[in-house]
């Protein structure tokens, strides 16, 4: 009898232990894609990205003494899969990551049904940026049109006015690469240059020869890059071969793989990237992650990896969702938080300069504030070049121009929610936000 | 023994030439039915309905479009996915320029769209056949991807130029878009599937039906008997078209929700001809059983590599060793060296698959992805070499055997 009340002691104390260990967890699945075609553009990011979490579990015991767990669904960047990855990962998840702009179009709108807050930081819908609309949504630091604005602010930074100049836009011929056009036709308008979009299909990404040649024969002042994946190297290649001036060549953050043009190596000098983030080798976070994750072998990086532009922008990426999580926390006075308490954390993100030196991030990620009605933040960026060897920093802090483009954001984001109609907005949030 | 026949008498030809001769075999679908019907709505969550139920049921109406063609007709086509591609578009352009339109009534006229075009892209099989006309379909295929890209009309001028499918109401319930219920959704499928599955049934064995199979197994012969091969040859072609341009419509309007061009790429023609083929050309029960193979199964396998370690020793075994058990099964019916040998193998390694999980071995999303690739991949070189007529051939042996069970022949 003892025997049997001690054995049953200990399975109720088990019970006990086992499900409070289970309770105490933030579930932040990552749609990962080690795989597939996109795979060597989706590991450093992937890697920035689960390091920074573990660095979080194993300095800080999680956020706010509730540990993360970044569990990763391996997509493909396979849409069909995204979709199967959402749908395992909803129930209790308190964001969702959906990376391919594919698997974002699919899950964007059942994230305004399930309730359950969207992570796209620089990427997806550019619209997103209406927080009244996308009230699940979030992009920040920066969108797709913030980078077109900055692109043509630098230009003109650069060479003086774009009135009479040509911009060849070499974009993927697909809903990612479209983008930034309604932006870029704007401005073509308004400053006089000719837009000359030239589509990339995606069976072609790796063979831009008819492409190039169009270039080579329009003589453009500039390219403009709209890119990823294989493309980027394609078009990199084919740029150094048909001798286009570098320093004329100018891609999206997306399209500066450090991989890409190390393959060209000095060849590529000169050619830039706009970016919301810097692999900032003396930031605190870096050394942090080097000791406490990689040196404990927690880490599926490498060393020549966590150099790289990818790799530290997936480090911004999850500092930004725990900053959500830290505010969400704060604010509600519980660690363990639900999907609706983190959209109002991730409403109220407020990195300034101190907290971004706070978080050992000095340098990686310019300083950004969200609100209810603004969900990107619109951070801005640097431009970087390639110096033959690396990515370096070729500008101070470009600011995006955002008024010019505020209606525009506001009306599509109407447009998608008439077309979605019933589409549930947040009211509440005043207009002035 | 479940099959004995004893005692089935037929005293008609109609009684002979019934759909289900051996009763046991409406029985079972009796069974399926109520299944399909009844059992998995009321037990299915979400996730089930959403990555099982609903792609599945939409992938074999696809293959079935596309056996009619290939596997009845005998004209082999690499365009499916365009052509579902097509219906898909119809149906949004239907459904965006009249708002009135019941949703249903919408999917089932899309697929009218894409025989026309179906039979538009089949006149070239008059002249070409074999690998020839394939190469024709594939014109079609990258034509009509080429024409979703670039004709902005055919997607409303979005500036993403993807396809969004609106909330579409029907007698005040939400039937597609982020609004509507997985059940909601899975019984329309289900209705549309089963209607078409019953059409394409009695066609295939009715008159039409037969002078398909003529022009498959020899077109000269057919010719001589006085079959019109071009009547034959485009009948094919526009009914394929329309089951095909039908599953189209609901591969966006009921499962995808949205859908950008290139998905209707060739990777889709493959994956729906793989289902086509494994599951068994020339025939109906095949593509059901092929989109499971191919559709189901890596999801399937994949939750099972995703449980936690403690679920998977009782799970994972009792799974492990209904597939091991399944696949002797199979190894009995088809009886040969070759075949113990894949048993074997394939046992072995899920035995130290289901080992490496239970040891708590750690397994990143990536590999398992790995794993899943690789076990599917064997398991289609196992079921082409025990049997390359298919899924559907194996399932007819195995009710053949059980038939004259315990007599061996």
């Amino acid at each position: 009898m003892k025997h049997f009340t001690k054995l049953a002691i200990a399975a109720a104390l088990g019970t006990v232990l086992g499900t409070a260990a289970v309770a105490q967890e933030l579930y932040t699945p990552n749609l990962a894609y080690r795989t597939g075609p996109f795979a060597a553009t989706g590991i450093p990011l992937m890697n920035g990205q689960a390091d920074y979490m573990t660095l979080l579990n194993e300095r800080d015991g999680g956020v706010g003494g509730v540990r993360i767990n970044a569990e990763e669904c391996e997509t493909g960047y396979s849409t069909e899969k995204g979709v199967e990855c959402y749908e395992k990962t909803k129930g209790t998840a308190i964001v969702t990551q959906p990376w391919s702009t594919g698997i974002t179009l699919q899950v964007l709108p059942k994230t305004n049904v399930d309730e359950i807050p969207i992570l796209a930081p620089g990427y997806g819908f550019s619209p997103m940026a209406d927080g009244k609309v996308f009230q699940w949504a979030f992009n920040m630091p920066a969108g797709y049109w913030d980078a077109a604005d900055m692109i043509i602010q630098y230009l003109e930074g650069e060479g003086g006015s774009l009135s009479g100049k040509k911009i060849a836009f070499l974009h993927l011929d697909h809903p990612f690469g479209k983008e930034p056009l309604p932006v870029l036709e704007m401005h073509a308008a308004g400053k006089g240059f000719e837009l000359l979009p030239i589509p990339v299909g995606l069976k072609e990404m790796q063979n831009q020869s008819a492409q190039w040649l169009q270039i080579r024969r329009e003589r453009p002042d500039y390219v403009v890059m709209w890119g990823w994946g294989a493309m980027n190297a394609g078009a990199i290649t084919e740029a150094v071969k048909t001798k286009f001036p570098m320093e004329n060549f100018i891609g999206v953050w997306w399209a500066g793989h450090d991989a890409d043009l190390k393959l060209v190596g000095d060849d590529g000098k000169g050619y830039k990237s706009i970016s919301w983030s810097f692999p900032n080798p003396d930031a605190p976070v870096m050394k942090q992650v080097k000791e406490m994750v990689f040196d404990k072998g927690l880490s599926q990086s490498n060393e020549e990896e966590m150099q790289g532009v990818f790799y530290g922008r997936g480090l911004v990426m999850s500092a930004i969702l725990a900053e959500g999580i830290k505010n969400a926390q704060e604010n509600f006075g519980t660690g363990q938080i639900d999907a609706t308490q983190l959209r109002w954390g991730l409403e109220n993100i407020n990195l300034t300069e101190e907290r971004i030196v706070e978080l050992g991030l000095e340098g990686m990620v310019p300083p950004f504030s969200t609100s209810c009605g603004n969900h990107t933040g619109h951070s801005g960026g640097w431009m970087l070049e390639w110096d033959g060897a690396k990515f370096v920093k070729a500008s101070d802090l470009l600011k995006p121009n955002v008024d010019a483009y505020a209606d525009l954001i506001a009306t599509s984001a109407a447009e998608y929610a008439t077309s979605n109609a019933p589409w549930a907005m947040n009211e509440e949030c005043s207009a002035t936000n | 023994m479940l099959y004995r026949t004893a005692g089935q008498f037929k005293t008609s030809y109609i009684a002979d030439q019934a759909l289900f001769p051996v009763k046991q075999d409406a029985f079972l679908l009796g069974i399926i039915l109520a299944l399909a019907w009844i059992v998995f709505p009321l037990t299915a969550s979400e996730f089930t309905f959403q990555t099982l139920l609903i792609p599945i049921l939409i992938y074999a109406l696809a293959a079935m479009g596309l056996n009619i063609l290939t596997g009845f007709a005998g004209q082999l086509s690499l365009g499916t996915g365009a052509f579902m591609g097509v219906g898909a578009y119809a149906c949004y352009k239907m459904v965006t320029l009249f708002p009135w339109m019941n949703p249903i009534v919408a999917i089932l006229l899309s697929g009218v769209f894409s025989a026309g075009i179906g039979v538009a892209f089949g006149i070239p099989s008059l002249r070409i056949k074999g690998f020839y006309l394939a190469i024709a379909t594939l014109a079609a295929q990258f034509f009509l991807v080429w024409l979703f890209e670039k004709w902005s009309w055919l997607y409303n001028y979005n500036a993403s130029g993807a396809i969004q499918v609106p909330n579409l109401e029907m007698f005040g319930v939400f039937v597609s878009g982020p609004q509507a219920a997985s059940v909601t959704e899975y019984y329309i499928v289900l209705f549309v599937v089963t209607l078409l599955t019953l059409l394409c049934i009695n066609l295939t064995r009715g008159n039409l039906g037969r002078t398909w199979k003529a022009t498959r197994d020899m077109d000269i012969a057919a010719e001589l008997i006085g079959i019109n091969l071009m009547k034959s040859k485009l009948t094919a072609f526009a009914v394929s078209s329309y089951v095909v341009g039908v599953a189209g419509a609901l591969y966006v309007f009921m499962w995808k929700g949205a859908a950008e061009p290139n998905v209707f790429d060739i990777p889709l023609s493959f994956q729906v001809l793989f289902i086509a083929i494994i599951g068994g050309l020339g025939s109906i029960m095949g593509n059901y059983l092929g989109a499971i193979l191919i559709v189901g199964l890596p999801v399937v396998l994949n939750v099972i590599a995703g449980t936690q370690v403690f679920q998977m020793s009782a799970l994972g075994a009792a799974v492990l060793v209904a597939l091991a058990a399944a696949v002797a099964f199979l190894g009995w019916v088809a009886r040969s060296g070759w075949t113990v040998g894949a048993v074997a193998g394939f046992v072995v390694l899920t035995l130290i698959y289901g080992y490496a999980q239970t040891q708590g071995f750690r397994i990143d999303s990536a590999l398992i992805e790995h794993i899943n690739v690789m076990i599917i991949g064997g398991l289609i070189i196992f079921f082409l070499i025990i049997e390359p007529h298919g899924l559907n051939q194996l399932w007819r042996l195995i009710r053949e055997k059980l038939i004259i069970w315990p007599f061996p022949h």
